[in-house]
């Protein structure tokens, strides 16, 4: 074997108390594509960041074309042919094709534009005119572009991170396609990051495994390499469940019944979804992001209301009711976005404290702050909030006391139905089983509970029923006795057995 | 290497604001005297007449009191437009539309009971302010439009119908020259409380009140607050921060149409170009400084009302009345400024972290 295009060796970089990487390894060979796995969080963006320039990192060293790299920065990676397409597009919208395609200072088809650009448009049978504007094109398209301009500025180690994330799948096989040819016809090394298998085991011909910010598999050689075997390194070992799953369960609570959800481009984010969570129960919701968790939650919760199907709480039909009323029915949201969705930035600690029931403080229209401060009071009494100034901006308060205030807030009132999205994510180990022993809790005095989450620990840990999303359907449904790391891992990857 | 970055304090003394009103005022009064020391005049000298004619007997300060009244409610309903975090550059307009509004029902109705009729010219003044942010508001709620353009540019609409009515329509013929509307009757002028003073500023009061239990103490005012700090929140809360915004500005609106009106009934008594100078500009800088707080609207209102009074009177020696607007500029730079060091704190830090 040739000596590695790219070299990475020992690198680190740590964000406050996060280990993002721990000392990875990463090499890449010439005119290949590779594929880097994980789950969300893994690391793998971070790397890439390394790459590209954009993140220093503590320690390491970076090589490339057998040169050492002394302080990465933005320019020098540019310089030695290292190009990334992020996630978010970073086109200008109201410029052309041409004028996104040349802008940059390292633009090496000035002079024979046109013959280039018919060239590379039809690798990736993009059908449109350069002088174009962006904001004329479809996503996929957009997407050809960003990577094209990577090609017209050079780049030979192109770093593509999630490109199918946004991609239908007639245009991942025109991908695919392009990205063959790129590696075969043009040399170009090139890096596909994805948390998705099937396309790692399509598009790649060498994979890396990330976990926790670490490497835990180099160059496996995809024609060798098992599904299974994948999944096992890309989820690790799941920890057994330390809490007692002999709760009683009782009447129904909430129910949903064939819902369908169509977004303004006929994309259906949901799919005939129907389940029962009874009194006293915990139903898991796995899958990666973006398949349709947080457009399920949304329905249930009645801020999203053009769906079909119906929702109903307590035998109740809810569908065509709105937060408020449902809030009434004694329904908890606890949404996946703590700030921005949850509470609201900028606001104070007391005036966040209410969001839920601040009617009940109020007296026609006067708003009782006493009341207010009555209930914030017990919240922090009761959950253990460490709130040292409740009149200070909610930012005031930690990661974790947000999330016990958020969470004691939707609590204290003991509904009888509860959704919690991604209630312990970017939190610490403390404050995860804090929050843990807090659902458990509520469904020992009898809550329905909806546990969404990417985290299978904590879907193994909590949950009595666990069912995976992917692509907007339930692909899987399994009780928690018969439910293995492998089956869930494999339908979260959208693999039928 | 170090790096040096602006990072936002976490916690904010809560007299803040008043800090930096008191380091802008004292910035601007540095800088007028450096202005007047340039003209050769002696800075104290100006400066102790402007207090004198200003707030020196009672015919003064019920001058800078009646002065103080249109800013002051122009001021409050650009703070609770604030509330949910727009802004109200139209408050010009929306005066000259409360004065419109008034004329438009005072010309078209007859009422003998003075003081239900003077109450009715105010609630239409009310009524034409809101009208006048209707149309923003709608774009604002509907389509997105960026009121700050949209209130803006209806300043400059609204002055255009006051030209044309006065030089049209209304003009009256006894005006000779000068293009304005006819009088009012004396039976519906609002009466004078304590030497000059309006009994708009009574008014002024009340409605400084009511504006503090909006913002603070109501669930509308707290509903604003949420809308103001995340429309998802709002959404996830069941709030719809949409209706928020739209009531808050035909409520803002309507503060400033009041100012027209009460400046109708107690200085002009006539629809003309007079009816506001410049108040609903110099209302925003008044509520910018006070942090968008109707206590500290009214008495920074009040202080503005007598820096113009004592500006205007300052001419008779031979100083520009600009001295006066130019220390109400420069507070509100100073103050914001100052604001500024209050909520940021710059931090040394090493380019690993």
């Amino acid at each position: 074997m040739s000596s590695p295009i790219l070299e990475v060796k020992g690198v680190s970089k740590t964000f406050g108390n996060v280990k993002a990487l721990d000392s990875v390894d990463f090499f890449l060979q010439k005119g290949i594509v590779h594929g880097l796995l994980g789950e969300n969080g893994a690391g793998k963006s971070s790397l890439m960041n390394v790459l590209s320039g954009i993140y220093l990192p503590e320690s390491g060293t970076i090589k490339i074309k057998n040169q050492n790299i002394q302080k990465m920065n933005p320019d020098i990676a540019s310089s030695f042919g290292v190009g990334m397409v992020h996630q978010e597009f970073r086109l200008i919208e109201s410029f052309t094709i041409k004028d996104n395609l040349t802008l940059s200072k390292a633009n090496i088809f000035s002079d024979n534009f046109e013959e280039a650009y018919e060239k590379y448009s039809e690798i990736f049978t993009l059908n449109s005119s350069y002088l174009t504007p962006i904001n004329e094109l479809s996503v996929g398209e957009k997407q050809k572009v960003e990577i094209m301009k990577l090609i017209f500025k050079n780049s030979e180690i192109m770093l593509l991170d999630e490109p199918t994330a946004v991609l239908t799948p007639q245009e991942t096989l025109q991908l695919k396609e392009s990205l063959d040819k790129l590696s075969q016809e043009d040399d170009k090394t090139i890096v596909l990051i994805t948390h998705k298998l099937k396309e790692i085991k399509d598009f790649t011909e060498r994979i890396f495994v990330m976990k926790n910010g670490k490497m835990v598999a180099k160059n496996l050689e995809t024609k060798k390499v098992t599904d299974q075997e994948l999944i096992e390194l890309m989820m690790g070992e799941v920890r057994t469940s330390n809490f007692k799953k002999d709760n009683k369960k009782g009447d129904v609570k909430l129910e949903v019944k064939d819902i369908s959800l169509t977004n303004s481009e006929q994309f259906k984010s949901l799919e005939d979804i129907s389940f029962t969570i009874q009194s006293g129960e915990i139903l898991g919701v796995a899958g990666v992001s973006g398949n349709g968790q947080v457009e399920l939650a949304n329905v249930i919760c009645g801020i999203e209301k053009e769906f079909q199907g119906r929702v109903l709480i307590n035998s109740q039909d809810v569908s065509k009711k709105g937060v408020k009323s449902r809030k009434k029915l004694s329904l908890s949201y606890i949404p996946e976005n703590r700030l921005g969705v949850g509470l609201a930035p900028g606001v104070s600690v007391l005036d966040n404290s209410a969001i839920k029931e601040y009617f009940k403080a109020s007296y026609g229209p006067h708003l009782s702050k006493g009341k207010m401060l009555g209930y914030l009071n017990d919240l922090i009494k009761q959950f253990a909030i460490k709130a040292p100034d409740v009149k200070a901006e909610i930012s005031t308060l930690s990661g974790g006391n947000m999330q016990k205030l958020l969470m004691g807030r939707e609590l204290i009132s003991n509904p009888e139905v509860i959704v919690a999205a991604q209630p312990t994510r970017g939190l610490d180990v403390s404050a995860v089983e804090a929050i843990h022993k807090l659902i458990i809790n509520q469904r020992d005095k009898g809550s329905a509970v909806l546990l969404i989450s990417e985290d299978l620990d904590e879907l193994f840990k909590l949950s009595d029923r666990i069912i995976v999303l992917y692509e907007g359907k339930v692909v899987k449904e399994v009780g928690i006795d018969s439910a293995t790391i492998e089956t869930i891992g494999y339908a979260m990857a959208g693999i039928n057995e | 290497m170090n790096k040096y970055i602006l990072s936002k304090k976490l916690y904010r003394n809560e007299l803040a604001t008043f800090y930096s009103f008191l380091i802008g005022f004292l910035i601007a009064l540095a800088v007028g005297s450096l202005i007047l020391f340039i003209q050769e005049k002696n800075p104290f000298d100006v400066f102790s007449l402007m207090l004198k004619l200003s707030i020196g007997s009672v015919n003064s300060l019920s001058n800078s009191l009646n002065k103080a009244i249109p800013l002051i409610l122009a001021g409050l309903g650009i703070s609770i437009i604030n509330s949910v975090k727009l802004w109200n550059i139209g408050a010009e307009g929306q005066i000259f539309m409360g004065a419109i509004a008034l004329n438009f029902v005072y010309i078209n109705t007859s009422i003998n009971n003075s003081q239900i009729y003077i109450l009715l010219l105010l609630v239409s003044g009310f009524l034409g302010g809101a009208f006048c942010i209707l149309f923003p508001a709608i774009t604002k709620v509907l389509f997105g439009v960026n009121e700050i353009i949209t209130t803006l540019l209806t300043n400059y609409i609204v002055f255009g119908l006051t030209i044309y009515l006065i030089n049209g329509a209304w003009k009256d013929p006894a005006s000779l020259n000068f293009p304005a509307a006819a009088y009012v009757s004396e039976s519906v002028y609002l009466p004078t409380v304590l030497g000059k003073l309006s009994s708009g500023f009574l008014i002024c009061i009340l409605f400084t009140l009511i504006a503090y239990y909006i913002k603070d103490k109501s669930v509308f005012g707290y509903e604003m607050r949420i809308a103001g700090g995340s429309e998802l929140t709002a959404i996830y809360a069941g709030i719809s921060a949409k209706q928020k915004a739209f009531f808050a500005m035909l409520i803002g609106g309507g503060f400033a149409g009041l100012a027209g009106a009460i400046e109708l009934l107690s200085q002009t008594h006539r629809v003309s170009t007079g009816i506001s100078q410049g108040f609903g500009y110099t209302a925003i800088i008044v509520a910018a400084i006070t942090g968008m707080r109707p206590i500290g609207i009214f008495l920074v209102g009040c202080l503005f009302g007598a820096l113009t009074i004592g500006g205007s009177v300052i001419q008779t020696i031979g100083v520009s009345s600009y001295i006066a607007e130019i220390i109400q500029a420069t507070t509100l730079f100073g103050a914001l400024v100052a604001q500024f060091f209050f909520s940021y704190e710059i931090l040394k830090k090493d380019e690993n972290d």
